[in-house]
């Protein structure tokens, strides 16, 4: 095994490790060296080639597809430089004062986390689309929501130069998206702090880790030589998302002094809803997620979200099978889509650990209430179709393949509660939270309010994993906003603790 | 096919055919580039779980025999899509479970093709904002 001797150790390169990365790079110019291990490939401009599956197997991890341990549902995060900070669709919400209050952290204010959210916003270009850029499978969205009295907003996004390919899932071809991978790794790297892709840290100990670089057949080659490595590192910081720092952490043996690791996981439960209409939209052109409905937040727990997704994840989310869903996949470009997010409750038991070879294994089960709200969810998308003028509706729950126009007044008979079984739909989630839940009490949760874990004053988590419950929105830029703090005291920190 | 059995890749292509019915008129061409990106797929997934798709399969070719005497491939189209609607539906979670994989993987291979695109009206550009007002 190599030795290398760090200064600070960052593990991940994604919403959280890209912005303490950015955020500690002054350091390098008085000689502090800083080193990000990222396991995926930082992938070359032509090889973003839209392509769905050969996109999903080179940038996420098991293909976007990894299981829960029940198989009810499947999580999707991209494993990269920029981590999921590639193939996010770059809506930028800043977390509610409401939901600062419930996740109730001594020493979190929400004017703190708002402040640092908006550094994020300004980072990465975020703005609202011009009108003229909608495209029809949004403007149906508004369309269906307004005509039934329902609130609906327009997201912020954080694009430059956005040409409308409409692929921002499978990494922007155009290099549009502000990622980590765009934005804060770059500007790390040009004051010095080194990026090694295809490096997996596979355990931390006091002030050292163990990291493990392969070669790839894609990407670029990584900055070190494949092999096995010994780092040593005054400080670490942990930020390689809601599934694998706490996973790390396990496998570090840090799981006997820290009850609440891997713990209280929130997943925003997803489903993916379809649409037909009796002629050809603009759905796939353009950038396909421009509006949102939070209607339902607050008594039916749920968020309704424009979106578009290509023909293999759509064609795994509608249920069923044979001609008729054949005949829907057909006519793609008469189809209107909307995405469900189910804002879930951190139940204890939901929670991340690792199987016998070190890897993750997430046991999430779905809540009665999650699929209370994914019944609602269902019915009431179907209503802002029809409202839109849908000719017939996709409902996986509904006993039959479409709900055609005519019957929309019986959606309730049709969509039986008790068709939304886990294992009969698919459910996917795209925002991992929780695991390293910050908080004060070292038995209920991992880390203190500024993300250094309990009783281990050289760790640091910065990522989503910090979330004590959901955020109730899109989480990307309440990651930033906590890796922006956590690097503060990582900077404080690393003064204290010498050489 | 570097994990599945020639023999279970025949039967495979038989339930493809129910799930998409296009499968079943697939050219040569279609059917290698099919069973390419599954493959491909099993690769990247653990061994357990390659095994779990192996036994599914073979549950699929012999259920059948408990209710109509016949396997799966023996039973004819209407009896193969009463089957499969019944795995989709059935109280049992893990063949519910099983079967949504099995279409999951059967829709990647098919649906992940691009060659096909075109016959789903899926062509998307690089310059999609150029499509808008045209
Ligand atoms: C398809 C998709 C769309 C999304 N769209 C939006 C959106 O529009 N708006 C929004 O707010 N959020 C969105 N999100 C969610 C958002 O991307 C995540 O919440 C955010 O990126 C999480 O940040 P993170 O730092 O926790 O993890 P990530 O960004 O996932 O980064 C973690 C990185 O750490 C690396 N890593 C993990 N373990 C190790 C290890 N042991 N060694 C080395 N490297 C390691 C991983 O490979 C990964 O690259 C989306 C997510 C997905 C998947």
């Amino acid at each position: 095994m190599r030795e290398v001797q760090a200064d600070i150790v960052i593990v991940g390169s994604g919403a959280g490790g890209g912005t303490v990365a950015k955020e500690l790079a002054p350091l390098c110019a008085d000689g502090v060296r800083i080193v990000v291990f990222e396991q995926g490939p930082k992938l070359k401009d032509e090889e973003l080639t839209g392509r769905e599956i050969e996109m999903a197997s080179r940038l996420y991890f098991d293909s976007g597809g990894m299981l829960t341990h029940d198989r009810s549902m499947t999580l999707a995060w991209a494993r990269a430089y920029g981590g999921s900070t590639t193939v996010y669709t770059g809506t930028s919400m800043v977390v509610p004062e409401h939901v600062l209050k419930k996740w109730d952290v001594p020493g979190l204010a929400w004017d703190d986390v708002r402040r640092r959210s908006e550094k994020a916003l300004a980072e990465n270009n975020v703005h609202l689309l011009e009108d003229e850029l909608i495209n029809e499978n949004n403007r149906l969205f508004v369309a269906g929501c307004r005509a039934l009295g329902y609130r609906v907003q327009q997201f912020p996004i954080n694009v430059k130069g956005c040409h409308g390919a409409g692929v921002c899932n499978l990494g922007c071809p155009n290099g549009a998206k502000q990622g980590t991978n765009r934005v804060q790794l770059p500007l790390a790297e040009r004051q010095g702090v080194q990026v090694v892709t295809n490096a997996t840290v596979t355990s931390v100990a006091k002030r050292m880790c163990t990291v493990r670089v392969r070669s790839r057949k894609f990407g670029e080659p990584s900055a070190w030589e494949p092999g096995e490595y010994i780092v040593k590192a005054r400080i670490i910081v942990v930020a390689g998302n809601a599934i694998n720092s706490p996973a790390l952490l396990f496998r570090s043996g840090l799981g006997e002094y820290l009850p609440a690791l891997g713990r209280g996981i929130t997943l925003h439960p997803a489903l993916i809803l379809a649409a037909q209409h009796d002629h050809p939209l603009t759905n796939f052109f353009g950038f396909p997620k421009s509006y949102y409905s939070d209607q339902f937040r607050d008594d039916q727990r749920f968020l309704l979200e424009t979106c578009m997704y290509y023909p293999f994840t759509t064609a795994k989310n509608l249920n069923g099978f044979g001609e008729e869903h054949e005949a829907m996949m057909r006519h793609l470009q008469f189809q209107q889509q909307i995405l469900v997010l189910a804002l879930d409750e951190p139940l204890e038991t939901n929670r991340v650990e690792i199987g016998h070879h070190g890897e993750p294994v997430v046991r999430y089960r779905l809540a009665h209430t999650v699929l209370d709200s994914l019944h609602r969810a269902m019915i009431e998308a179907a209503r802002i179709f029809f409202a839109a003028g849908a000719s017939r509706v996709h409902v996986p729950a509904a006993e039959t393949f479409f709900v055609k126009r005519e019957d929309q007044d019986r959606l309730e008979a049709l969509v039986p509660r008790a068709n939304v079984r886990p294992g009969g739909i698919s459910i996917s989630s795209a925002h991992l939270m929780g695991g390293c839940r910050m908080g004060a009490d070292e038995k209920t949760s991992v880390t203190d309010a500024w993300g250094q874990v309990h009783g281990f004053p050289w760790l640091f988590i910065a990522d989503s994993s910090l979330f004590p419950r959901c955020s109730e929105v899109n989480p990307y830029v309440t990651v930033m906003a906590l890796a922006d703090r956590v690097a503060e005291r990582v900077r404080e920190r690393f003064k204290e603790l010498g050489s | 096919m570097r994990y599945l059995s020639q023999e279970r890749a025949r039967f495979l292509l038989v339930v493809a055919g129910r799930i998409v019915p296009a499968i079943a008129g697939m050219e040569a061409e279609g059917v290698s580039r099919f069973f390419g990106i599954i493959d491909a797929a099993l690769g990247d997934r653990p061994a357990p779980v390659r095994r779990q798709l192996g036994a599914f399969l073979g549950l699929i070719r012999w259920l059948p025999v408990l209710r109509w005497g016949a396997s799966f491939d023996r039973i004819g189209a209407r009896r193969q899509d009463r089957f499969l609607r019944w795995l989709q539906r059935t109280r049992l979670r893990l063949l519910r479970q099983g079967f949504w994989a099995l279409k999951t993987i059967v829709f990647m291979g098919y649906y992940g093709q691009p060659e096909l695109w075109p016959l789903f009206g899926y062509e998307p550009r690089q310059d999609g904002n150029e499509a808008l007002h045209a």
